[in-house]
């Protein structure tokens, strides 16, 4: 094989295992990446000239690992792209992508998913009360060893004969401020801690780069 | 804190103080027109010490990006493969010039600060 053969094999090797690290990202920005660094290492290695083994290798050197870069894309794109999320959804979704490259990731994944959870479930008793006036609510309890649980029901079947209903029609407007809070309450949470995050990494805010 | 500790946290300190300053440098290195990204670093390797390893300069690029701070176009190059260049966008523009001011404010006071130490301070 020539050397320009086994420069070109040994600049793809670098960007598949680069590229094999980066599973979080888009295809999209895969393909953005990869692309600027293929041109990056080729217009390095080759100087305007022919490319040799030694340029490559000093181009690949000069890069970093590909462990090293992928770790640089990969959270500050996804960190960035979280900090930038404006609704739910597309918080959830740029935090999947961040649960999928560190457990501090997945830990806030699973926060938020459940502060998100609770939220949803006390929007939605609100929202069925009027439809389930008897039944909808949040209700205590009796279990069969005789201990009270509290227990949020949209008003499906027949109400419980073990227990009572805490707060009637305040259910709707308590249901509502605290489904809407505990979904902004969980967003926040998210959001802090990938600033706290990339603060512990040496990263300026990402939406505020002036900071 | 032992002399080790101590040591590796300057040199975190410095890492990161390099980091800091390299996104007003990429801006800084955008100001007078379009560059692409071997470009951008030639320049800012010419003028300063920031650069650590080449890869910590086009995720800095993919993210000014991501905030509209800077916009990407590919193009055909004499050299056989395209290569992309970065511009300033007007908030890019904006944000290069507050950020210039606020690093102005800061060297200054910090040069003040750091007067007793520099008759110690080997260059």
């Amino acid at each position: 094989m020539s050397a320009a053969g086994e420069g070109q094999r040994r600049i793809e090797r670098y960007i598949k295992e680069v590229r094999q690290r980066l599973r979080g990202l888009r295809e999209d920005q895969l393909h953005e990446i990869t692309a600027e660094l293929r041109s990056h290492i080729l217009e390095r290695a080759s100087g305007g000239s022919e490319l040799t083994i030694d340029g490559v290798s000093a181009a690949l050197e000069r890069l970093g690992t590909p462990e090293e870069l992928a770790r640089e894309y990969a959270q500050d794109e996804v960190l960035a792209r979280v900090e930038i999320s404006r609704t739910p959804l597309r918080l959830l979704d740029s935090l999947f992508g961040w649960a999928t490259m560190s457990m501090a990731g997945f830990a806030v994944l699973i926060v938020t998913i459940s502060g998100y959870f609770l939220g949803v479930v006390f929007v939605l008793v609100a929202a069925m009360k009027p439809f389930h006036p008897a039944t909808a609510g949040l209700w205590a309890l009796r279990d069969s060893t005789g201990d009270l649980e509290l227990s949020v029901r949209m008003g499906a079947g027949s109400a419980p004969s073990n227990g009572h209903e805490l707060l009637g029609w305040w259910i709707v407007p308590l249901g509502l401020v605290t489904g809407c809070g505990l979904v902004i309450l969980a967003t926040r949470f998210a959001l802090w801690c990938v600033r706290m995050y990339r603060r512990s990494r040496g990263r300026p805010r990402g939406g505020e780069p002036i900071a | 804190m032992t002399q080790f500790d101590a040591a590796d946290r300057a040199n975190k300190w410095e890492v990161q103080l390099r980091k800091g300053c390299l996104e007003l440098a990429i801006l800084a290195a955008l100001w007078e027109g379009r560059r692409y990204g071997l470009e951008i670093l030639r320049q800012i390797e010419s003028d300063s010490e920031l650069i650590i390893s080449e890869g910590t300069i086009y995720p800095l690029l993919t993210r000014l990006k991501e905030f509209g701070m800077v916009e990407s176009q590919w193009v055909e190059s004499d050299s056989g493969h395209p290569r992309k260049y970065y511009a300033l966008t007007a908030t890019g523009r904006q944000k290069a010039l507050e950020m210039a001011a606020i690093w102005e404010r800061f060297s200054t006071s910090m040069g003040r600060m750091l007067d007793p130490l520099r008759r110690e301070v080997k260059p």
